[in-house]
């Protein structure tokens, strides 16, 4: 088995990749008729998909993974374990998940890059979501103690209010390109006119 | 085997030119019978050939060997053979023969299956369905063999590619129909239910003279995905779809569309008890999860209906209308939702109220008028399309021979460029 891109992409941090050069050696190999269920690093296979936020994909390779690699090795059921998190919606026991297991060093990197992405996934979330949130729930949601939540969300200019104890989120102005090629203007207008004659 | 060994010269020596192929070709379907007689003897003479440069030859030869009953044993040895040809083979000149390609490639799924071994079969299937194509338009009798092999070695993400493409051209209505139901489920399964939604209607709809199983399963599907998806149900069929599957889908999938009225009624515990009382007929149909699925939905479906009523509402009040057991409960549902995209509201913890908003689209960025422009651009080519395929249509000497018959006098409509009457 050739793992050299799957080694390629984690050294250069290409991790939204390794989802898809996974699948695609499995099949690879799986066509070859080599039995590689023993040797696949089925720990990063699942990550790659959580990396991704591609749960589905995740979920069924956990069930195709034989139930023998399932007991041995613990890295892969802990790597589920935060897939099963994030398929329950258990937003703060994702972070459990990620803190309660030693990762092998080759995993490590992967594991820890998701946890940062998680935690602006989940900042996007509360954005969009909440007015008005308690420093303890937004603590849960992105997986720090309270002072450093208050750090962080106050750089993002957050007020608090102390006699409630509840934050009040400050929304982000969405810049978006809204430079038009005049091209497709005019074909729009083509069409209008097609249209009303 | 002297005829065997000559048709070897013949195959490395024909190999080269189009020309020289159909020669080839003819050779080759003259020496087919000879060849299935061999069969049992043919293996060796697989060495000599290379499959990338050889590949008609090599088909016909791999065909033969393949007819005869294989045990397991020499399936494992087999199926190996097979998967190199299918990834090395050349499309050209396998095209030439598609019948015996496609025979191949269904023999080679049954080896697969009989390994028990489903995922070995994914990548060559798909390499096939893409060599077999003669455009991504282009329906082939192995996509639902591929989509099946997907669908049991649980590489659900692979079988989405093949769906993403717009189908106009099939062989065999049966391929239609398995390829719409399996690549259903695969889109159930990634979660895409508009796309699922999308497959099963086609099953659904499409013509048919007598009722079949496939449409029958996937109506049931159907149900439940308009349900999930939609929030209702519309048991009555569009008009354009056959008199057959009007007349008897809902018959024969009595307790989904008695879901679906249970569904209506907006009453999360009736429906509950109905699912309870049924869970048997859904389990063995294998679509319990769905329906469990359909009951949560309708908690959302709730939470959406007030919407249009309340700009805002205490968190309480959510979880009391919506049979919630706490604020806290209808906090965690309706930011899944919002999540999900599926509502747009702020939630104020401080003071225990959700305040509903508009969809924030303005349809002015660039993308959304890219989109606009591409969805123009694709019902253009749709619209295309038809009109082609409707004066194909009115030229076909059969479809007229017919029409003429039923039309006692001519008249006016007889000048029109598009017969008015369609017997399909």
């Amino acid at each position: 088995m050739d793992f050299s891109r799957l080694q390629e992409a984690l050294a250069s941090k290409s991790y939204a990749k390794v989802a898809t050069i996974c699948d695609g050696l499995m099949l690879q190999v799986a066509a070859e008729g080599v039995a590689f269920q023993d040797e696949w690093p089925y720990a990063i296979h699942l990550l790659g998909h959580i990396y991704a936020d591609d749960i589905n994909s995740a979920r069924f390779l956990w069930k195709s993974i034989p139930s023998a690699i399932k007991e041995a090795q613990q890295e892969v059921v802990a790597a589920w374990r935060i897939g099963q998190r994030l398929w329950t919606r258990d937003y703060a026991g994702v972070y459990e998940a990620i803190h309660g297991f030693s990762w092998n060093p080759e995993v490590q990197g992967l594991v820890a890059a998701f946890a940062v992405l998680y935690t602006k996934r989940m900042f996007q979330l509360l954005l969009s979501a909440y007015s008005t949130i308690s420093i303890q729930d937004t603590a849960l949601f992105l997986g720090m103690n309270e002072d450093d939540t208050m750090n962080y969300v106050v750089q993002q200019g957050w007020t608090l209010d102390p006699s409630s104890g509840m934050l009040t989120v400050k929304k982000q102005a969405v810049v978006s390109e809204q430079k038009l090629d005049p091209s497709k203007l005019q074909r729009l207008t083509e069409y209008v006119f097609l249209l009303e004659h | 085997m002297n005829a065997v060994e000559a048709l070897v010269a013949q195959i490395q020596g024909l190999s080269g030119s189009v020309a020289d192929l159909s020669h080839l070709h003819n050779l080759l379907k003259q020496a087919d019978d000879s060849l299935l007689n061999e069969s049992t003897r043919l293996l060796p003479f697989l060495d000599q050939l290379d499959p990338s440069k050889h590949s008609l030859g090599y088909l016909f030869i791999l065909r033969a060997c393949s007819s005869g009953p294989i045990s397991k044993e020499q399936a494992g040895e087999l199926v190996l053979i097979f998967s190199r040809f299918i990834s090395s083979c050349a499309a050209e000149q396998i095209r030439l023969a598609p019948e015996k390609f496609i025979s191949v490639c269904k023999r080679f799924k049954d080896q697969v299956m009989l390994l028990e071994a489903p995922l070995r079969g994914v990548g060559p299937m798909l390499t096939a369905v893409r060599k077999l194509q003669s455009s991504s338009e282009h329906l082939t009798a192995l996509h639902p063999d591929f989509l099946q092999l997907a669908l049991l070695a649980k590489c659900y993400k692979t079988g989405l590619s093949v769906l993403e493409d717009d189908i106009f051209e099939v062989d065999q209505p049966r391929d239609l129909f398995l390829y719409c139901y399996y690549g259903g489920m695969i889109c159930i399964g990634q979660k895409c239910y508009k796309k699922a939604l999308e497959l099963l209607h086609n099953a659904v709809t499409a013509p048919m003279s007598t009722v079949n199983a496939i449409a029958v399963e996937a109506y049931k599907k159907y149900v439940l995905i308009s349900l999930i998806l939609n929030g209702q149900f519309s048991s009555s069929l569009p008009k354009y779809s056959s008199s057959v599957a009007q007349r008897n889908l809902k018959n024969l999938c009595q307790p989904y569309i008695e879901l679906a009225t249970s569904y209506s009624s907006g009453k999360i515990s009736e429906l509950e008890t109905f699912v309870q009382t049924n869970e048997e007929k859904f389990e063995s149909d294998n679509n319990l999860g769905l329906v469990k699925q359909v009951v949560s939905s309708m908690y959302k479906r709730n939470i959406q209906r007030l919407t249009q009523t309340y700009l805002t509402l205490s968190l309480q009040d959510i979880a009391n209308t919506v049979q919630l057991n706490s604020s806290k409960e209808a906090e965690i549902h309706v930011l899944q939702m919002i999540q999900d995209g599926e509502i747009y509201a702020t939630i104020n913890q401080k003071d225990g109220m959700v305040r509903f908003l508009e969809d924030p689209e303005q349809y002015k960025t660039c993308e959304m008028i890219e989109h606009i422009d591409s969805s123009i651009q694709r019902i253009m080519v749709l619209s295309n399309k038809l009109t082609a395929m409707d004066e194909h249509m009115s030229c076909d000497p059969l479809y007229l021979a017919k029409a003429g018959r039923e039309r006692q006098r001519y008249d006016f409509d007889d000048f029109d460029t598009v017969p008015q009457r369609f017997n399909i």
